[in-house]
């Protein structure tokens, strides 16, 4: 059991990180050499291109005119999301309440907003997460293009949340600890975390990011390519 | 609902020693979409499968049945792709959704491949800009490289490289029935008005589709007037071996097909000496041109502009050169924005001009321009009368709803591919509704010489 404790909470942090950010660079790098013979515009075609590949990447506009539901399960999905990763750099280091202490707020203050905006958050997230997984089940144009993957990566994500909501509900968590344990990566003198449910949550999360290259998704990164060369001049 | 298949002719002679050379080929191509075009390589690895593209195809949306979900015709090259091409495809196989290519899949590939009608409604929608209608292209290019294009295209496709019009019209017969148009209009308005041939040193070149002089002429008929009143008629020119801008290899997927086509009539600009390539109402061919040849440079740097004749039009309308006798036009008249003018070249407010200048009662279909809901036929698709049934009663049925709902009784589309779709449409479902073009409308309104100094109307 330690064996497996220090595979995913010392060794493979080391793994996922450079996976990760080599996996994403290679597949940027092989669009970007990719030939572009002709753009394959579509009209009306904007005026500015980065702002409206931007806004297309933040807000999802296309989608918004397609399908309102979608949109909204979409959105706010991965609002929640990047919120959620936001909330995670307290996880990791003390800075960031430090810097909102520095502007007025108390700890007290500070565990009682996180846990209330966070707490939110993560019941949010678990909702439409199944909500995304019922649509998949029960549309007929959903399900009949659904494939494993498709349930794999959701699962996958619906798992993340749920061990994320556990730890989160359950007992309070040690902050102290994860982020003496982050500090230690840092270093490269790694100690070994003990608690069973934040580890199962960091497994996931690894294997996760470590598939995000090879999977849909990289739609995270591919969407600014595609975008691009779509819609604009 | 018709149950008829968008089945086309498919080999029955696929022997047992080609099929491994047909695998290879096939493999091969899909191989090779690693190496670009960019937009094809992303597509192959960023579909979320969400579902998005469904509720905006004509046909699924015509008829929801599995086979017509666009990603799952995408899926036929995309999960040979992965098995191929990705890391992920090699070692995990079905689970990420690559799968190895069969060739007893040729057949789905042909019946899939051609009924999509590339209308490109799910790019515009699609959260990741997926252009179903680029995937569509790759397989029936590869299926064209093995011999598998439907035999109606095929036919199109040789004809027109050999005689360099769809239609296998001689020039001789070209120039009679310019002679015939000619004498039209001198019935019409007791006048003579040219339409000049061949003429070296003109400064237009006018490219239409062959069916807008054999087929549905009087949009060329409207455009020869608008030269005469302008008093240019010395200025613009028909060729007697190049009159047709219609190109099947963007349909059958060929890019030597298309490229092939495409250069005689560059040649032919050059040779004439002419300043402005001036595309007719044909969506496709001006679109090759301006967004595809031009663009990409097929033939180098170009000694002439390339434009379209509604552009043409609408800005003498805009200058007020033009004038019309709406009554002439009186029944209520909607624009179709062909797909390959609207959303793949932005050519939707010139129609509009010329139109509202020549029609009394002038109505839009909702949605509209970059919006519009295709015909039924694009693609390449309204050649083919072996799937009529599925074009009347599958892919055409979002756009009939569209028309009936605005109440015209006159539909103008600036498109030979739109126009004998809707035709056949209209008259399946017996609307009693006429089908043409643009200047055709123009051609019944404007007034020649001014004689009944009619209001302008711009």
């Amino acid at each position: 059991m330690n064996t497996v404790k220090y595979l995913v909470g010392v060794i493979l942090p080391y793994v996922v990180v450079p996976v990760f950010f080599a996996g994403m660079g290679y597949r940027l790098w092989t669009w970007f050499k990719s030939p572009q013979p002709a753009r394959m515009t579509l009209f009306p075609a904007g005026g500015s291109t980065f702002r409206e590949v931007l806004a297309e990447a933040l807000f999802f506009p296309s989608l918004f005119r397609a399908d309102r539901v979608l949109w909204f399960l979409a959105w706010v999905f991965h609002a929640t999301l990047a919120l959620v990763f936001l909330g995670h750099i307290r996880v990791f280091t003390g800075a960031a309440d430090r810097m909102l202490q520095a502007v007025g707020m108390t700890p007290k203050g500070l565990d009682a907003m996180s846990g209330l905006v966070g707490g939110a958050a993560g019941i949010v997230l678990l909702a439409i997460g199944l909500l995304l997984l019922l649509r998949r089940a029960t549309i007929a144009r959903v399900r009949e293009i659904t494939g494993i993957p498709d349930i794999l990566a959701t699962l996958l994500v619906v798992a993340i949340i749920i061990t994320g909501d556990v730890l989160r509900f359950s007992e309070p968590f040690d902050l102290v600890q994860t982020r003496i344990w982050a500090a230690s990566l840092i270093a490269f003198s790694p100690v070994m975390p003990t608690n069973g449910m934040f580890l199962l949550h960091l497994a996931l999360s690894q294997a996760l990011i470590m598939f995000m290259p090879f999977s849909k998704l990289l739609h995270f990164g591919g969407i600014f390519f595609t975008q691009t060369l779509i819609k604009r001049r | 609902m018709t149950n008829e298949s968008a089945m086309t002719s498919t080999p029955n002679n696929i022997t047992e020693s080609l099929t491994d050379d047909i695998a290879k080929e096939v493999i091969n191509a899909i191989k090779a979409i690693d190496g670009g075009p960019r937009v094809l390589k992303l597509y192959m690895e960023m579909c979320a499968k969400c579902g998005t593209c469904a509720t905006q195809c004509p046909v699924y949306v015509g008829s929801p049945e599995t086979r017509f979900n666009p990603p799952l015709r995408s899926d036929l090259i995309r999960s040979v792709y992965k098995r191929h091409k990705t890391a992920s495809g090699k070692l995990l196989g079905t689970l990420v959704g690559a799968r190895d290519f069969n060739t007893a899949d040729l057949e789905k590939w042909v019946q899939d491949s051609y009924s999509c009608t590339g209308c490109r409604r799910c790019a515009t929608f699609c959260p990741f800009g997926i252009d179903n209608s680029v995937i569509t292209r790759k397989i029936r290019g590869i299926l064209d490289k093995v011999g598998l294009t439907p035999e109606t295209m095929k036919r199109v496709v040789k004809v027109s490289l050999q005689t360099r019009n769809t239609d296998g019209a001689s020039p001789k017969a070209f120039k009679a029935a310019i002679a015939f148009l000619e004498e039209e209009m001198r019935d019409e308005h007791g006048i003579d008005i040219k339409i000049p041939i061949d003429v070296v040193g003109a400064d237009y070149f006018y490219v239409p589709p062959s069916g807008d002089v054999l087929v549905n002429p009087e949009a060329t008929m409207g455009l020869a007037k608008v030269f005469h009143v302008l008093g240019m008629t010395d200025k613009w020119t028909m060729s007697s071996t190049c009159f047709d801008g219609a190109n099947y290899g963007l349909f059958t997927g060929s890019d030597a097909d298309m490229k092939a086509d495409n250069k005689p009539y560059v040649e032919e600009a050059k040779r004439l000496q002419t300043k402005v390539m001036l595309m007719g109402e044909c969506g496709h061919a001006y679109r090759i041109m301006k967004m595809m040849m031009e663009p990409g440079k097929w033939w180098g740097d170009l000694p002439f502009t390339i434009i379209n004749c509604m552009q043409w039009t609408a800005e003498h309308i805009a200058k007020g050169r033009l004038q019309f006798d709406k009554s002439k036009n009186s029944e209520p008249v909607v624009y179709h924005d062909p797909c390959n003018f609207g959303r793949s070249c932005g050519i939707t407010e010139e129609p509009r001009m010329i139109l509202q200048a020549s029609c009394a009662d002038f109505r839009e279909m909702y949605p509209n321009r970059g919006e519009n809901w295709c015909c039924g036929g694009g693609a390449g698709l309204s050649a083919m009368d072996d799937i009529l049934g599925f074009r009347m009663d599958i892919s055409g049925k979002k756009k009939l709803e569209q028309i009936l709902a605005s109440g015209a009784k006159y539909v103008a589309a600036a498109c030979s591919n739109c126009k004998r779709q809707l035709g056949q449409l209209m008259e399946h479902h017996k609307t009693g509704i006429a089908v043409g073009g643009v200047h055709d409308m123009l051609s019944r309104a404007i007034l020649i010489d001014g004689k009944a100094g009619e209001r302008r109307q711009y």
